[in-house]
């Protein structure tokens, strides 16, 4: 036999699921990047899980003797107007973008709000972008036209209707994050696949005559899935920008929830006097928004050396 | 029978910035004489020999030991070498007989081949020699009469047409004025490889024409 | 002209070179202990498959390493001067007016947002500081040069609205507009189509002549570097094993690898039923782990203990000889018989008693593609007449080869018959039934009885999945077998392809391209169809990769009696692999017959024309000179009459009238015998009367 190797009677492993796990994510740990905005990442994701623990006070307690102190040992990062501890305000602030979309008053999915809304942009997004590349022609046209209507309006604007229609929830932000995301995600799916269907390995399965809905998700889709969950990264972070606007706007979560935007809201009066109500928050939500960036970033510039 | 045919295309050549210690190195190594010295885009800004690298001891004669060496050390080409305005060159679609002339004139060795300033090829007296040795076909063996005749209009034409009536090859042909006489030619012919005796008899009779030397050459 | 009295020193010389790129892993050395030189006018070629380092010596000559790659050891002297430890500034400096380089694509040298004229013009005006006028004087006067035709229009135009062979001119043009004492061409011709890449290859030759510039060609073509150069260093795995001049080293090759490649290059005199191509077993060494002694030490059928312990040399075996082997002088000695189940044993394929059936039969085929019309609202429907009525028939186990340059319309029409592009008209019969609809409406049965094989091995295979499941996915779909065989089924098409059991979990791009295309083999005979369609299957694998490839193929038709038709654009694969041949141009058959008829006369014109244009890998053997002029003309706007008529190089002696009739009507078909025809107006006695386009020195 003319191979390489002797194959015979040498029995075969399968690499085991940890094996290739830790493929997968040694990409993760050769960008240095990629370290750093993952460090940023976990940060805000474990103060937000483990708030309770990490924090000396509720969120919502005030304390009238406390008003707008500055960074103390007491109060970690200071207070704000009414007192109110502003590290765990802001531990508790990131609860919501990240680990908890409250559906009603008790009960609560996991994840936060910002990853729900980019998830199921994604998973609306990327069927339109499928169809709209794999089928072109008429659908192409028709999905493409719809989906520039939606991206004509600016993306607050666009938050802003829809919450002004449908009142200020999790819910309903959820919704308007998604309602945003799925033109950029179409396009983007679009794209790839008109990209990916002019491969050899897609004329092979035409060849096998197989059926469109096959061809899409599963010749196409997982090829595609680099960029696509690179920019949804991106987009979690676009998210939460959007968070503290609709916040600072008062269109987010009614007070006293703690709500990174809304802090920045309710502190800027007081600017002057206790600047560190709104740095705080502000803060926080900008490096969260880098640290995904640069995680997105590492990630694109690993990825981008097996092409 | 053009500069360009016999030239060396893309010769060896140097920056203003290499030092003389170098060059002379480089010369050395590479068995050249005459290094052209280009700036961008092979454009000539001088020229260095052999002799133009023996720094003048003028320069040195005031300075001690240490000091030569570091000058020496410091020195580049640009500081040494002739500059481009008094190189003597010549375009590509000179003749030799130009080259030759200018090399006789200048008594110089080399001509860089100029093409509005740029170094295009390099023609040396090793390369005219060359052509010498062709045009006189050195490198066939034959039979090499010289002849003298007058300097007139017609006779070179005689001994060709006598040549030709034996049907011999002429493999070289050259001639010039009698050094000495100026009404008198000097030719040299080169025929294939056959008895002297015939040679002396086809030619030494031509009229006013007389065999001056026959060799196997 | 006496040159003995020249400068000796070599416009090249590279001694010791060694090149490494650091990785995350570390120092990888590409290239090791380089060595040679290159004197003014000579063409010195390095040759070599893929990742043996040739294109990174190439780079590391004009330090374009990139960001992680470097020198480590060696002098690179230039015209005498070291190249290596040079500011980026004096490197610049040197570069810019004595080396060029030129790129195997085009579009590489040419900016597309600038008029060709201006970026000629550049390279004047930046090194020498000419004034644009006279630059574009000299422009105009090079790309005459070059042969370019109409050359003051050419200035004006854009890279794009000229074809590839015209844009490589106009390269190569630029690269010596300098007049730069070193040319470096990377595989610039293959690219091209044969007939382009001849005409450039003589361009070459010619301008190599005038400007007596150093050449040091890389290609992985042995058929090209035979002609273009007169020294040749050949390198496996980042060294040069053997140089020599080119008869040399391909007459009589003095390393076990040069005589591997030379057994694996089909020949055009050789065919399927006399000889094999033999492949050399094993695989190259990744640099990161070769072999300690000799690299080539596990794939050599020579090799004893000492080779595995010590490094060979090279050294020099005769006056210009060198090879890097211990034992190069007694392997010449040796007769080389193949090894035991190199090659699997091909029966003499008896001549069938009874006709074998029809399998496929194609009359009046007519894909045309609709061609965007220039107006906004009606103007005339324009088509590019991509297959332009062909008709032929394929019997059972038979190979039918197609042959044409690009735009010949061969894909078109193999994409047709499997039904992923949709015909215009004419008739398509396939074991009986008709299928002229696209593949979407065909029945599953017919589906599974024609698949296809596909050029690129890298894009042949779905990254995502692995090579089981990949092969397993037609075995599901036609249920060639039940579920629970399906594994099994696949590890045995895997034995057949030669490739073990362990390759079922592997991904794709932990594949070589070999290996990537025997997958797509396997894949494509799961369903044990009946007729295979290959396009270009071996076209971008290496010589010896591509020899083992064939011989699978043809193992596996013997095995499983599967008819083939193979496209390809070298003639030299085609005549050893196909039983019949069609030579395609502008989407019609312009000769279809036998092996053997198409490569011997009678030819159609365009025939001789490719035949006299393919690079033979063989010094020894003459080949007829005939180039056609200009370039293949659109297929929106065919010629008039015979379609070749405006490149034929026959017409004008072969017809009264210098060939008016060729102009104004369509060519009759001609039989020379019951299966070979030529669609040509000129009587076949004088086709007849043509001489052979290649002889051996030694023809009986």
């Amino acid at each position: 036999m003319a191979t390489e190797e002797a194959t015979v009677g040498v029995p075969v492993l399968k690499p085991s699921r940890w094996q290739k796990t830790k493929d997968s994510l040694s990409i993760l740990w050769s960008s240095k990047i990629a370290v750093v905005g993952l460090i940023i990442v976990l940060f805000w994701v474990f103060a937000a899980i483990f708030a309770p623990v990490v924090t000396r006070y509720e969120p919502n307690v005030e304390d009238a003797q406390a008003r707008n102190q500055g960074p103390s040992a007491a109060h970690w990062l200071g207070t704000d107007h009414k007192g109110r501890d502003l590290w765990s305000r802001v531990a508790y602030g990131g609860q919501i973008v990240l680990i908890k979309w409250p559906i009603t008053e008790k009960f609560w999915i996991p994840g936060g709000v910002a990853i729900w809304g980019v998830f199921l942009s994604v998973l609306i997004g990327a069927t339109l972008g499928l169809l709209s590349g794999y089928y072109v022609g008429w659908t192409d046209d028709i999905v493409m036209r719809f989906l520039d209507a939606m991206m004509a309006f600016p993306t607050i604007l666009l938050y802003l209707i829809i919450i002004a229609a449908v009142g200020a929830s999790a819910t309903n932000v959820v919704i308007a994050i998604t309602i945003a995301g799925i033109p950029g995600v179409a396009r983007l799916v679009r794209s790839l696949t008109l990209d990916i269907r002019t491969r050899d390995y897609v004329a092979a399965a035409q060849t096998r005559g197989e059926s469109g809905l096959r061809m899409m998700y599963v010749e196409i889709l997982p090829n595609a899935r680099g960029p696509v969950m690179i920019d949804a990264m991106l987009r979690v972070g676009y998210a939460i920008f959007s968070l503290g606007t609709l916040g600072f706007l008062g269109l987010g979560l009614p007070p006293p929830n703690p709500d990174w935007g809304g802090m920045v809201q309710a502190g800027h009066e007081h600017i002057f006097t206790n600047p560190w109500a709104v740095i705080w928050p502000t803060l926080a939500i900008s490096t969260l928004v880098v640290g995904l960036s640069l995680l997105a970033d590492g990630l694109r510039e690993e990825s981008l050396r097996y092409q | 029978m053009l500069v360009e045919d016999y030239m060396t295309r893309h010769p060896l050549m140097a920056r203003p910035t290499m030092p003389i210690v170098e060059a002379q190195r480089f010369m050395g190594k590479n068995n050249i004489r005459h290094l052209p010295i280009v700036g961008d885009g092979k454009r000539l800004l001088g020229l260095v020999t052999r002799q133009t690298l023996l720094v003048d001891p003028g320069r040195l004669g005031s300075l001690d030991l240490w000091d030569i060496t570091r000058t020496l050390t410091k020195l580049k080409v640009k500081d040494v070498m002739i500059k481009a305005k008094d190189v003597v060159s010549i375009d590509q679609d000179a003749t030799l007989e130009q080259a030759a002339r200018l090399m006789v004139e200048h008594k110089i060795g080399c001509l860089p081949v100029l093409e509005d300033e740029i170094v295009i090829g390099i023609i040396t007296e090793t390369d005219l020699l060359a052509h010498l040795m062709e045009m006189m076909a050195a490198r066939q063996p034959g039979v090499r009469v010289t002849l003298r005749q007058p300097n007139v209009r017609g006779e070179l034409a005689k001994l060709v047409g006598v040549i030709a009536a034996q049907g011999w090859g002429i493999r070289a042909l050259g001639g010039a004025p009698h050094p000495k006489d100026p009404n008198e030619w000097v030719v040299v012919v080169k025929l294939r490889e056959m008895p002297r005796e015939q040679v002396i008899a086809a030619l030494g009779t031509i009229e006013g024409q007389e065999i001056v030397d026959v060799r196997d050459a | 002209m006496a040159i003995d009295h020249r400068v000796k020193t070599p416009v090249l010389q590279v001694e010791d070179l060694a090149i490494s790129y650091e990785t995350r892993k570390g120092d990888v050395p590409a290239v090791r202990d380089v060595s040679l030189e290159i004197q003014r006018g000579e063409a010195h070629s390095l040759v070599g498959e893929s990742g043996c380092g040739k294109s990174t010596v190439a780079f590391g000559l004009v330090n374009f390493l990139g960001r992680n790659g470097k020198i480590v050891n060696g002098k690179i002297l230039f015209q005498g001067q070291d190249l290596v430890g040079r500011s980026q500034e004096e490197l610049r400096q040197i570069r810019g007016d004595q080396i060029s380089m030129v790129y195997q694509d085009p579009m590489q040298a040419l900016n597309p947002s600038m008029r060709l004229g201006d970026q000629m013009s550049e390279v004047l005006t930046i090194h020498r500081n000419m004034p644009r006028a006279k630059a574009e004087e000299k422009c105009i006067a090079m790309l005459e040069r070059v042969y370019m035709p109409d050359p003051e229009n050419v200035m004006r135009r854009y890279p794009h609205q000229i074809s590839g062979g015209q844009q490589q001119r106009v390269v190569i043009g630029m690269a010596l507009l300098n007049g730069p004492a070193l040319l470096i061409m990377d595989e610039p011709t293959t690219a091209l189509d044969v007939t382009v890449e001849a005409a450039v290859l003589d361009l070459i030759a010619d301008l190599q002549r005038d400007f007596d510039t150093a050449i040091m060609y890389i290609s992985h073509n042995l058929g090209v570097v035979a002609r273009v150069s007169s020294k040749v260093g050949v390198m496996y795995a980042g060294e040069i094993v053997e140089q020599a001049s080119v008869e040399d080293v391909y007459l009589s090759p003095y390393h076990p690898y040069t005589q591997g490649l030379m057994r694996c290059v089909p020949r055009l005199g050789m065919d399927k039923k006399s000889s094999f191509l033999y492949p050399i077993r094993g695989r190259v060494p990744s640099p990161a782990n070769l072999p300690p002694g000799c690299i080539f030490e596990p794939r050599c059928d020579y090799a004893r203990d000492q080779c595995r312990l010590k490094k060979p040399e090279l050294r020099q075996i005769t006056v210009r000889h060198w090879a890097r082997c211990h034992f190069a002088e007694e392997i010449a000695e040796q007769v080389w018989t193949p090894p035991e189940g190199l090659v699997a044993e091909l029966a003499t394929r008896a001549q069938q008693a009874e006709a074998p059936e029809m399998i496929l039969k194609v009359d009046n085929a007519k894909t045309y593609y609709k061609a965007p019309s220039k107006k906004l609202i009606g103007g005339e429907k324009q088509y590019v007449k991509a297959v332009d009525d062909v008709s032929f028939t394929v019997k059972k186990g038979e190979t039918l080869g197609i042959v044409g340059e690009s735009g010949c319309g061969k894909s078109t029409l193999v994409k047709t018959i499997i039904g992923m592009e949709e015909p215009t008209g004419g008739q398509f019969e396939f074991m009986g039934l008709d299928i002229s609809r696209p593949v979407a409406k065909r029945n599953l049965s017919i589906i599974q009885e024609l698949q296809m094989v596909f050029q690129n091995p890298d894009s042949t295979l779905n990254p995502s999945f692995t090579v089981g499941v990949q092969i397993g996915r037609p075995l599901k779909r036609f249920k060639t077998v039940p579920n629970h065989q399906v594994r099994d089924e696949v590890i045995r098409l895997l034995g057949m392809m030669k490739l073990g059991e362990r390759y079922y979990d592997r991904l794709p791009r932990q594949l070589s391209g070999g290996e990537k295309q025997r997958v797509g083999i396997a894949r494509a005979i799961a369903g044990q169809p009946e007729l295979v369609l290959c396009d270009e299957p071996v076209s971008a694998l290496d010589v010896s990769v591509q020899a083992a490839v064939l011989n699978l193929l043809m193992e596996i038709q013997q095995e499983m009696g599967t008819t083939m038709i193979f496209i390809a654009h070298d003639l030299s694969v085609v005549r050893f692999f196909c039983d019949h041949i069609a030579v395609m141009y502008l989407g019609q058959i312009a000769e279809i017959g036998p092996a053997e008829a198409i490569y011997a006369p009678p030819y159609h014109p365009y025939t001789e024309a490719l035949l006299s244009a393919v690079p033979i890998p063989d010094p020894s053997v003459e080949q007829k000179h005939i180039r056609l002029s200009g370039s293949v003309p659109s297929a929106l706007h065919p010629p008039s009459g015979c379609r070749f008529h405006t490149r034929c190089p026959r017409r004008a002696e072969m017809l009264p009238d210098g060939g008016r009739i060729c102009e104004e009507q369509v060519p009759p078909w001609q039989h020379d015998s019951d299966r070979h025809r030529i669609f040509c107006h000129i009587p076949l006695e004088k086709l007849r009367q043509m001489e052979a386009v290649v002889t051996t020195g030694d023809q009986d």
